[in-house]
């Protein structure tokens, strides 16, 4: 119980600082493709066969989809706000495929399809089975601890989704062109963390000065000295 | 039948007979050995389509080992265990065929319930998968089945899990029998549900192969052609279901007898042409001296002489040996027939002897007047039988006087009337005497009209002119002649030339007076005629010519009467 209220009051001490924070600026740079993808047609519509183009939100870039599946926060104790999101089973896939809640949050992965999905998790951080469920049937899994979740269906090994639980509420998705900004951050030394389904680990240090802002820059992967930490080594 | 038709038809129908079995002969040979080369074609198509079953089997069977164990496949699975009841679970397990299906491009893929009961399955169906109709039946696990057109060779493997079957998944793959040698039927329980051969319903196929049964090769009957039906074993057929390879008997020997039926129509009118032209030539090698011999003998029963055949009508020896033994027969008939009238002659000559010799006075008076006759008869140009004729009618001119007594005949000094009235009977009995004998009748009238006299004077009818036969009037003539330069008891011949002298001046009254002419004519009065003349040939002018001519001659009114010299 004591750490919690440690925590609690560090976390109000940092909301009052706050007020003096400022935010990292920050560039994800990729300059080749991570992830191999093929194309995945929509299920339960029986409708195979029809042309399906890929990356059909309009990613022209295929590196605009890498650089939309970085998530990046802030390591260490810092103000943190549970928030809710879900995930939803739609054409035998889960949508988005990758969210990114601040530890605490709760998820709900709603089934939009006419056939039975199941959700279940063996990560360390949360371990978890939703069970078969049909269409229209929602369930919800609270996300604790931080670290990273993948979330997959018995019924359809096709579909893979994962959560990122990050220790607090610094933390946020890079822009499709790579730009990211982390608001609130009080001054002091911070550590960035990038991270990538596919390259993995990436993390800078950052001085924060009072009232300045703060710019980093993430090569991923990283071209030379050094390699990304595995999700083990997190 | 005549000879030659014999001939012939036994030549031509042997040689058709012998055409006709060679024919049927030949044509079996190569029906047998065609038949053979479509077993061998059907027996390669039906281990071909055993590879191909065995074949696609066995990489099913591969296939669906990994499938089974597929763990997503399996949480279906228990999902429709637990959810039996949704049609969801149902669905979600079709999708996940539905998936695999489309990964595999399978032709159908089926789970079922341990006991067999389907639960989902898909098919594909023109390039796509569908979901398949559950109530439409049950598959086998193994062999044949056959879902509206298609025929899918169905494999199976279980699904376990921990040691307890949850289910049994079958594939099936599309059969395609085509492209095989011989055209397949896929029959399930006796009713086609895949024919390959081309044109022919299916219904008439079951109804071909029905006298079949289970027999591994049988005839079939298809639209009027013949087939050969093999039918094919293996445990990748499956139970109900059997498989025939068929080859068109016909259509494989209709070339074949065609060309057959061709070259032997050919050679048997050839072979027969040449039959009807030889049997010809020998049936007329044979007919014809027959024929020849046969027209001679016609042309003898019309003439009734038997002659001989001039020539050798053929080489063939029976033909020779037959024309030898006619001309012999000729021969010896005609020697016959020459004795037969000569000792006929001989005969006659001795009767009128006889009858001469009855009195010294007339002896040899008939000899005379048959030469005088005869010479009369050869001026006057007769054909050598009616030289014959006249030679013999003379001859036997008086034979009636057998009938008249001595004391009338030979009485000397002049004769009553009714001694005269018995000599005028001499002709008419002699008549008698003679119309008895066959083969006198042509003398028969010199011997009855010898005494008629030209103006129809004389006896015993009273015959006037030509009345009289030409022979008679001659007759007449000579006797008159010879009796007048006989010696009587009563008085001395007269001269030769006052006895002609006498005759021509009755000439026109008692006697023709053409015959008188040429008898004045004659080259003295002599025995003209011997038996030998009697051969001559004589020049064609006949008898009724000569009489006509006679006829036609001058009439002299001799009224002189001879008769009581010419008794």
């Amino acid at each position: 119980m004591r750490p919690r209220i440690e925590r609690q009051i560090l976390a109000l001490f940092l909301s009052l600082m706050a007020v003096q924070a400022a935010d990292i600026q920050g560039l994800i740079v990729i300059k080749h493709k991570l992830t191999r993808r093929s194309v995945t047609a929509p299920a339960g519509s029986y409708q195979r066969g029809r042309a399906v183009e890929l990356d059909s939100a309009g990613v022209d870039d295929p590196l605009s989809y890498e650089r939309a599946h970085v998530a990046i926060y802030l390591d260490g104790e810092l103000s943190s706000a549970p928030s809710a999101a879900t995930i939803e089973q739609r054409n035998r896939a889960f949508f988005p495929d990758m969210v990114l809640i601040p530890a605490g949050s709760t998820v709900s992965f709603p089934n939009l399809d006419v056939i039975f999905h199941n959700v279940f998790s063996l990560s360390a951080p949360k371990t978890f089975d939703l069970g078969n469920y049909s269409r229209g049937q929602t369930r919800t899994v609270i996300f604790p601890k931080p670290g990273i979740v993948f979330v997959n269906c018995r019924l359809h090994p096709n579909m893979s989704a994962v959560i990122v639980v990050s220790p607090n509420s610094v933390a946020t998705m890079a822009g499709r062109d790579g730009r990211f900004v982390l608001p609130g951050v009080p001054p002091g030394r911070h550590m960035v963390v990038a991270w990538h389904k596919a390259a993995g680990f990436f993390r800078q240090s950052v001085q924060v000065g009072p009232g300045g802002a703060a710019n980093v820059q993430f090569f991923i992967p990283i071209e030379e000295g050094g390699r990304p930490q595995s999700v083990a080594q997190r | 039948m005549r000879f030659g038709t014999r001939i012939l038809l036994g030549s031509f129908v042997s040689a058709t007979l012998l055409l006709i079995g060679s024919f049927f002969a030949v044509q079996s040979l190569v029906v047998a050995t065609v038949r053979n080369g479509l077993r061998s074609t059907l027996r390669e198509t039906q281990l071909a389509v055993a590879r191909m079953g065995s074949k696609s089997e066995d990489k099913s069977r591969r296939v669906l080992r990994v499938i089974g164990e597929s763990a997503a496949l399996k949480a279906g699975l228990q999902l429709m265990r637990a959810e039996a009841d949704r049609s969801e679970a149902r669905l979600t397990l079709e999708d996940q065929l539905h998936e695999i299906c489309n990964i595999l491009t399978c032709d159908f893929l089926l789970m079922s319930s341990p006991g067999g009961a389907p639960l989902a399955g898909v098919l594909r169906e023109e390039n796509r998968v569908i979901p398949m109709d559950l109530g439409i039946g049950q598959p086998p696990l193994r062999g044949f089945y056959s879902l509206g057109p298609s025929t899918y060779q169905v494999t199976s493997v279980p699904v376990d899990q921990g040691g307890e079957n949850i289910g049994i998944l079958a594939i099936g793959e599309h059969i395609d029998f085509s492209g095989f040698g011989a055209p397949v039927v896929l029959s399930h329980n006796g009713k086609v549900v895949a024919s390959y051969l081309v044109g022919i319903e299916g219904w008439e196929i079951d109804a071909a192969l029905k006298p079949c049964g289970q027999q591994p090769e049988c005839m079939v009957l298809l639209h009027r052609e013949s087939y050969l039906a093999m039918r094919m074993n293996g445990q990748y057929v499956g139970d109900g279901y059997s498989l025939h390879s068929f080859q068109n008997i016909s259509a494989a020997l209709a070339p074949v007898k065609a060309s057959l039926q061709r070259v032997f129509l050919l050679t048997s009118l050839a072979g027969l042409l040449a039959a009807l032209i030889l049997s010809v030539f020998l049936s007329r090698s044979m007919v014809k001296p027959l024929a020849r011999l046969m027209v001679h003998l016609r042309k003898c029963v019309t003439t009734g002489m038997l002659t001989e055949l001039d020539g050798q009508p053929s080489p063939i020896q029976e033909i020779r040996e037959l024309t030898g033994s006619l001309n012999r027969a000729a021969v010896s008939v005609r020697e016959g027939r020459e004795k037969l009238g000569l000792a006929y002659l001989e005969f006659v000559e001795s009767m009128a002897n006889a009858l001469d010799a009855r009195d010294p006075y007339t002896a040899g008076h008939s000899r005379r007047v048959s030469g005088h006759a005869c010479a009369i008869g050869q001026a006057m140009n007769f054909p050598a039988k009616d030289l014959d004729e006249i030679r013999i009618g003379a001859l036997l001119h008086d034979i009636g006087k057998i009938g008249i007594a001595d004391s009338v005949l030979q009485k000397p000094g002049k004769l009553t009337r009714a001694e005269f009235a018995l000599i005028q009977e001499h002709p008419g009995i002699g008549r008698q005497i003679l119309a008895g004998v066959n083969g006198f009748q042509p003398y028969l009238q010199t011997v009855e009209l010898h005494h008629e006299n030209w103006d129809g004077t004389g006896y015993p009818k009273g015959l006037r002119g030509t009345e009289t036969p030409l022979p008679a009037r001659i007759v007449h003539v000579v006797d008159a002649y010879d009796a007048m330069t006989s010696d009587r008891p009563y008085r001395r011949g007269m001269s030769p030339e006052s006895a002609v002298r006498q005759i021509v001046d009755n000439a026109g009254t008692q006697f023709d007076p053409a015959v008188v002419e040429l008898f004045a004519d004659l080259p003295g009065i002599r025995l003209a005629c011997q038996r030998g003349a009697l051969v001559q040939s004589h020049s064609s002018s006949s008898m009724a010519a000569l009489a006509e001519a006679v006829s036609g001659s001058t009439e002299s009114n001799v009224t002189h009467s001879v008769e009581g010299k010419n008794r």
